[in-house]
């Protein structure tokens, strides 16, 4: 590692990442395909509606295990909420401002932990199980009707907030993005978004 | 919301609801003889199913894979004494239905130009969500995990006959024709409530009850689960809304607001 560059995450961590992102878009794509009979070319490119209901499944199951393995890496920081939280979350992340900056902030910042535990873990375990419950438990009435609810609210919070998600991670801040491919930040990025963090670490 | 309206367009038999084709059921007229389970076997080329004998004429007990149509046999003691119904239980035929508005595959169930719900085995996935949808509990599925069900003979339909179990009837307690027509009869016959004129859009096969609908064992006010309807008609609209808006979104601040660039020179 260059001497500028700080590590931010693990090996493991971003490659589990890319491995729910996979998975998560296979998913997504085919499952519009099928709630959407005009978007049904979709799954067309997933060679025809068989295979993509087969691909979808199993996409499910990779990605419900990635899901799982994240629980390691974020669930213990998600739920420490501290001031530096409060502050973050009135300041609205300084998103909608040029000038206003939220104080430094810890390893994740509580847009991150909100995400985190509301989206992934929330979203993502409602949607599998949901997945669960309608791929394998097909004869109960009921296991479809709550399970295709479930799912399907499941896909509207992720609709809304994965597309957010990336571009925070991306064009947003700028010099993010390699904390998900190369796993380390420069010091200046690591004191202007995660502050707390980078002072832990000994970068003034 | 234009894919979803798409969608509706598309699968709904709303706009043909006026010359939609049907069948009226008269238990009145129903002599129990089962010809039309018989024909409709035939025509299909259904397997006959070994049975046993359960203490009643009713047989076999319920819809399989390999009967679409049976005739249900129930018996009601009345003051008057025993009653000895017989019911023709099949698919429906809804204008609105339950089954095609759940189907994740295009074309596996779809309506046919003269309002049927028919379906095609091969492109059905085999998830039994129409099995969910239905308000009567007449999608069957058969050794392959594929659909099976009534399809209003379809293929004879198309091509000026009646269904087989109508073709086939020898009192007249199947009969097929204009939906219109079959209602003004029923009507013109004595049968004030026609069961099917206005649920779910409209019912393809209609009966002619003299008693209220529970008394010949069928749903008094037919309907699919409301959470079917909060899914299609709430959540899948606002899934694409909410792609597009968050798309949308993001966009608009990056060009509003911007980046959060790093201000010290020289590090990025």
């Amino acid at each position: 590692m260059k001497k500028d560059l700080v590590q931010k995450t693990t090996g493991f961590e971003r490659f589990n990442h890319l491995v729910l992102a996979a998975s998560f878009s296979i998913l997504f794509l085919t499952g519009l395909g099928f709630l959407y009979h005009t978007l049904s070319w979709i799954n067309t490119m997933f060679f025809g509606v068989h295979n993509a209901k087969v691909i979808h499944e199993w996409a499910g199951v990779v990605f419900s295990i990635s899901l799982i393995l994240t629980f390691g890496n974020y669930l213990g920081e998600s739920l420490r909420f501290s001031r530096e939280d409060s502050a973050w979350i009135s300041s609205l992340g300084g998103y909608f401002s040029r000038t206003a900056e939220p104080p430094p902030q810890g390893k994740l910042n509580a847009g991150q932990k909100i995400f985190y535990l509301l989206i992934v873990v929330g979203g993502g375990l409602a949607i599998s199980l949901s997945g669960y419950m309608l791929w394998l438990f097909p004869s109960s009435r009921g296991n479809i009707l709550f399970g295709h609810f479930l799912h399907n609210i499941a896909v509207l919070l992720f609709a809304v907030t994965v597309p957010l998600h990336i571009y925070l991670g991306t064009a947003a801040n700028p010099g993010t993005f390699r904390v998900m491919t190369r796993g380390t930040v420069t010091r200046a990025w690591a004191k202007k978004h995660h502050g707390k963090w980078a002072r832990d670490l000994g970068i003034d | 919301m234009a894919l979803e309206e798409m969608d509706k367009r598309r699968l709904s038999g709303v706009d043909i609801i006026g010359r939609k084709k049907g069948l009226l059921v008269t238990p009145d007229l129903c002599i129990g003889c089962r010809g039309c389970q018989t024909a409709c076997k035939e025509w299909n080329k259904l397997p006959g199913e070994g049975t046993v004998n359960r203490g009643t004429y009713e047989n076999p007990p319920d819809l399989t894979p390999n009967l679409y149509n049976r005739i249900r046999f129930v018996e009601t003691s009345t003051p008057d004494g025993l009653r000895w119904l017989f019911v023709s239980q099949r698919c429906m035929h809804c204008t609105d239905a339950g089954c095609i508005r759940v189907c994740p595959s295009p074309g596996a169930l779809f309506r046919t130009p003269e309002g049927a719900v028919a379906f095609n085995k091969a492109r059905c996935i085999g998830c039994k969500f129409c099995v969910a949808g239905c308000p009567f509990n007449i999608p069957r599925y058969d050794e392959n995990d594929r659909i099976s069900k009534c399809h209003l003979c379809s293929d004879r339909i198309a091509n000026g006959l009646s269904p087989a179990c109508a073709k086939t009837c020898p009192t007249g307690a199947i009969s097929y024709g204009d939906r219109v027509d079959l209602i003004r009869e029923a009507r013109t016959s004595g049968y004030k409530a026609v069961y099917g004129e206005a649920d779910l859009g409209g019912l393809g096969v209609l009966f002619a009850f003299r008693e209220a609908p529970s008394f010949y064992g069928m749903p008094d006010k037919p309907s699919f689960s409301p959470t079917i309807g909060l899914w299609k008609g709430i959540l899948k609209p606002l899934t694409i809304i909410g792609l597009a808006g968050a798309v949308a979104a993001a966009a608009t601040h990056y060009v509003t607001v911007g980046p959060k660039e790093i201000d010290e020179g020289g590090d990025e």
